[in-house]
């Protein structure tokens, strides 16, 4: 940790939210403001045969698909344009919304919702993986379920499995995960100066001008989106707020008055968006000096009812399917199915947790079934600068993971606790090897985002930072800051940095997929260098720069050849658990992560990301259960879908090895959804130590170890 | 439309309680969490709501001496914080207490609320049930005590008359020189339980003087069978040690657990068993 700009500042937002001063979307004051609740599908699968509706007094609507205006359209304009603003005449999933009830006393509006009856005829739906491949009920998208499916080949896996001396096979699953951010999902659409402008607590203003300018057929000048500040997101506000957008400014649009959609926790756990659950089944063919020389892989994400983001999801199951190994024949085949769940969406990590969960498992079963030491069996396939990747390209990163092993045995005890507790009958110890593509997948970031950043001097010796990346906890208003500082030699209290406003600030793509640092913190860099240089012009000046892939990068979409990511950001975990051999309960005793993320641009703030991070991948990997039952997830209160608490795990131990990248502000990287990758596989692996009997699946329940342990 | 009521003493409570048959709410921690609605509407209560938390009269805990016995007497709007704390609350409430959701929620909910929502999770119950708790009963003009174990008749069901306030819990402070309670929640703070284990016994002259054995969250109620602990009076450690096996096979048939979101039966079961065990063996162990 040796660069300057790593050296902690307080965070801007720290005081005003810690002294619970600052607003958000509940706390905004409008004139006349309406409140809005949605009619919801009761069913997984139905035709709608009649909606009775009782007599809405003055003041009180119900808005449905019949009030989208003309040139406007049913779809929620996200990455694919499938999912309808309004369910008509069929449902496919329990939530999903068939109108809007608004007025301007709450109660009055939930008296109306009550007495709206619909009638269903139910028809037979799919849920599980098995029930979407063969189509039960009928497909629920296209003829066969699939929303898309990819195939992966690196050498010759046939033939290489032909020389296998060894093969094995594994089959892994992973289940839904809830956001659970802080706040709630909550907008407000109001109609001023005669136009929509959507309040949002969001992570993509722009993605939700969009959506709601096609929903209404307008140009998309014609809709402002202002971001308030948001209390957490995780991927859950990447693209959901769209689901809640569209059908809001459907009402505005009719109304003409301010109306409010905020979901309440219930409504919130019952109806948004989980991670993608995933089913991965690898074999795995060795030489005889337990090399490994083939794998195969099938990978399933559930996509629920419409595919949303669902394709993107899939492909990063995919492409970091192999995880941080050089594997010379691999083949690695993807489908995202339909199903009549609640559709998946993104999730901090986007596919990558659920793919490489699967292979950091499998290659401990694997080094099991030799009698090996699973972290010298990984640690000897690692893939190494200018190896070929899945997608036969080169890995141009100089990949530190032999330094970072060193530091994280030196830091945990990891490699003399794993021989202590090969025989002790209830402590185990595991580790994870993980890396985490930045930025959109292969050239997205030029072919479809094409980022933008914009800056100006201001009066009084400050600058103006105009970018349409969000703070949402992960303190980009902080370190946004002295990127721009830095290269300005201001204080970082001196550029100005507001909640953006599409009306005011250029569009620098959506706040995810690890990318607001690494790409657009460096369009901020080269930015404040363009405006450093013009400064002396005075006041007022501006000064703007555009993303430009990387020459030196190649990619081919359709095949998903060539970089896939423009750099990697990697990581290894080590968890160390004691289990209660009369209740199943397992104690985490110790974690520890080592992060090679470029360059951090603030220490503490990185040290916040890797416990949040960790933590919450913890809970994925233990406790955060989420089941269906008819379509409808059981555990929908915070009781009953429990995350982990400050007793639940201790502290994690965290260090960063120093790698910059050289298209990275300060050498900085990827590192949100990094942080979350390497936890889950290491936690599965020092329960399996700890029991002695091998786990597939998370979460790794109390429940599911009794079951092991029969 | 219901009507809420403030009453300014127990004997007025007790009138409006009569007259209006009103549900009573300490804390509210259980009801309005019930009767939750849209925020920024009121909770929809099916009846109307008498507020008794601020009822002074029955904000105490007090040790009370009657021949050879001595009891502890919680007055119906103590707190669990206010219970936690007490010197004179035995081991195994204190503990199944403090296991209840966080420190704020301990603050404001009444260990009268806890029994009266008569969930079999219900984490103090499960210790009550072990210490022979008594509920103290008034209405206007008589007043009347049950066993826990006949106050309570099935889940979030007890045998309290629409015209009835608990007013008190009686717990004769009995020598225990073995105790344990367990809860496996769903996390290790603030969370619900899958199944809790209470047991209390003690020796005179190397033999089993008293005993009890209750499990949370496995039955429609908590699960104590008196029958059960019986056949243990009188036995010696070793006699008990030679007996586990018996003793499980035996509380495997009176343990009949559910699935649900939280866990399965499965599991509460063997696990129930589990703890009956290690207890029993760490019981044997004592003499």
């Amino acid at each position: 940790m040796g660069a300057k700009i790593s050296i902690p500042v307080r965070r801007i937002d720290a005081k005003e939210k810690a002294g619970g001063w600052t607003k958000y979307i509940g706390d905004y004051q409008f004139k006349n403001l309406q409140h809005g609740r949605f009619l919801r599908s009761e069913r997984a699968r139905a035709k709608i045969i009649e909606i009775k509706k009782p007599d809405f007094p003055e003041g009180y609507y119900y808005i449905d698909a019949s009030d989208i205006p003309s040139s406007g359209k049913n779809n929620i304009q996200m990455i694919k344009d499938d999912w309808r603003v309004f369910a008509v005449s069929d449902v496919k999933y329990i939530g999903e919304t068939i109108a809007v009830i608004l007025g301007p006393d709450k109660q009055k509006v939930l008296d109306l919702l009550n007495q709206i009856e619909v009638i269903y005829e139910d028809l037979v739906p799919a849920f599980t993986f098995d029930d979407a491949l063969s189509c039960k009920g009928g497909a629920v998208y296209g003829d066969n379920n699939i929303f898309s499916e990819y195939l992966l080949n690196v050498g010759n896996v046939d033939n290489a499995f032909k020389d296998a001396v060894k093969i094995v096979e594994g089959k892994y699953e992973t289940g839904f995960q809830e956001h659970l951010y802080m706040e709630t999902q909550g907008l407000v659409g109001a109609w001023e100066d005669e136009k929509i402008t959507i309040y949002a607590s969001s992570q993509c203003p722009f993605y939700i001008r969009k959506s709601v300018a096609v929903t209404l057929g307008v140009p998309v000048g014609d809709i402002r989106v202002r971001q308030t500040t948001t209390g957490g997101a995780f991927g859950g506000k990447e693209h959901f707020p769209d689901v809640i957008a569209t059908p809001l400014a459907v009402a505005v649009n009719k109304v003409k008055k301010p109306v409010a959609m905020i979901y309440d926790r219930i409504e919130d756990i019952s109806f948004t968006s989980k991670r993608h659950p995933s089913k991965i089944t690898i074999k795995t063919g060795l030489d005889k000096n337990n090399n490994i020389i083939a794998m195969d892989i099938d990978t399933l994400v559930n996509g629920g009812a419409y595919e949303s983001s669902t394709t993107i999801v899939l492909q990063r199951a995919i492409l970091h399917g192999i995880g941080v190994y050089n594997i010379p024949n691999a083949r690695i085949r993807g489908r995202a199915v339909a199903t009549n769940t609640f559709p998946s969406d993104a999730y901090r990590g986007f596919g990558a947790p659920q793919g490489l969960f699967a292979i950091e498992m499998h290659m401990s079963h694997v080094a099991d079934e030799l009698g090996l030491d699973s972290s010298d069996f990984r640690r000897k396939h690692f893939i190494k600068t200018n190896d070929i990747t899945i997608t036969n390209a080169k890995m141009h990163d100089e990949v530190k993971l032999p330094e970072m092993f060193a530091k994280i045995d030196e830091m945990s005890d990891y490699s003399s606790r794993v021989k202590k507790y090969t025989d002790d009958p209830v402590k185990g110890i595991g580790i994870a090897f993980v890396n985490h593509g930045g930025g959109f997948t292969g050239n997205g970031e030029q072919a479809i985002i094409k980022g933008v950043v914009k800056m100006k001097r201001l009066e009084g010796g400050k600058a103006g930072l105009y970018v349409s990346v969000v703070e949402m906890g992960q303190g980009l208003q902080t370190t946004m800051r002295k990127i721009a500082a830095k290269e300005l030699g201001l204080d970082y209290e001196d550029i100005v940095y507001d909640n953006p406003d599409t009306d005011i600030v250029p569009d620098s793509g959506p706040t995810c997929a690890s990318r607001s640092i690494m790409v657009v913190g460096f369009l901020v860099q080269e930015c404040a260098k363009k405006l450093k240089a013009k400064w002396n012009e005075g006041v007022g000046v501006e000064a703007e720069d555009v993303y430009k892939h990387p020459d030196e990068l190649i990619w081919e979409q359709e095949t998903l050849q060539g970089d896939a990511y423009p750099s990697y950001g990697w990581g290894i975990n080590v968890v160390e658990v004691e289990f209660d051999p009369v209740t199943y309960e397992v104690k985490t005793t110790g974690i520890w992560a080592v992060w090679d993320i470029g360059v951090a641009i603030d220490e503490i703030i990185m040290q916040g990301q890797s416990s949040g991070g960790v933590i919450q991948a913890l809970g994925y990997a233990s406790i955060e259960k989420c089941e269906l039952k008819n379509g409808a997830f059981m555990q929908h209160t915070m009781a009953d879908y429990t995350i982990p608490t400050s007793l639940d795990f201790p502290k994690v131990e965290t260090c960063f090895i120093d790698n910059p990248y050289k298209y990275g502000p300060s050498g900085a990287k990827g590192a949100g959804e990094l942080v979350f990758d390497a936890a889950p596989p290491a936690y599965a692996e020092a329960v399996q130590n700890a029991i002695g009997k091998r786990i597939y699946d998370i979460p790794v329940t109390p429940e599911m170890i009794m079951g092991a342990l029969k | 439309m219901v009507d809420s009521y403030r009453p300014k003493d127990l004997k007025d409570a007790l009138s409006i309680r009569a007259e209006y048959n009103p549900q009573p709410l300490a804390g509210g921690t259980d009801l309005m969490v019930r009767y939750q609605s849209w925020s920024g509407t009121l909770p929809l209560f099916t009846k109307s709501v008498m507020f008794v938390g601020h009822l002074k009269e029955m904000k105490y805990i007090k040790k009370e001496a009657k021949d050879k016995t001595v009891t502890l007497v919680i007055g119906g709007t103590a707190t669990l914080t206010d219970v936690a704390n007490n010197p004179d609350t035995p081991e195994v409430l204190k503990k199944a207490v403090l296991s209840i959701a966080a420190p704020a929620l301990r603050n404001n909910a009444t260990l009268t609320g806890n029994i009266c929502n008569a969930s079999p999770a219900g984490d103090s119950i499960c210790a009550l049930y072990a210490l022979d708790a008594v509920i103290v009963i008034e209405k206007n003009g008589g007043s009347r005590e049950v066993p826990i174990m006949e106050f309570i008749t099935g889940p979030g069901r007890t045998v309290l008359g629409s015209d009835e306030l608990v007013t008190a819990i009686k717990i004769p402070l009995k020598a225990s020189s073995v105790n344990d309670f367990t809860k496996v929640g769903t996390r290790r703070a603030n969370a619900l339980s899958k199944l809790s284990f209470t047991g209390v016994a003690d020796y005179k002259n190397g033999r089993i003087d008293s005993i009890a054995l209750t499990f949370g969250a496995v039955g429609p109620t908590v699960v104590r069978s008196v029958e059960l602990e019986k056949k243990l009076i009188g036995l010696s450690g070793s006699e008990l040690k030679a007996r586990i096996p018996k003793v499980i096979d035996d509380y495997s048939t009176v343990i009949v657990p559910i699935d649900d979101q939280r866990s399965t039966a499965v599991y509460r079961k063997k696990v129930a068993l589990n703890l009956l065990e290690k207890y029993l063996k760490e019981l044997s162990s004592h003499e």
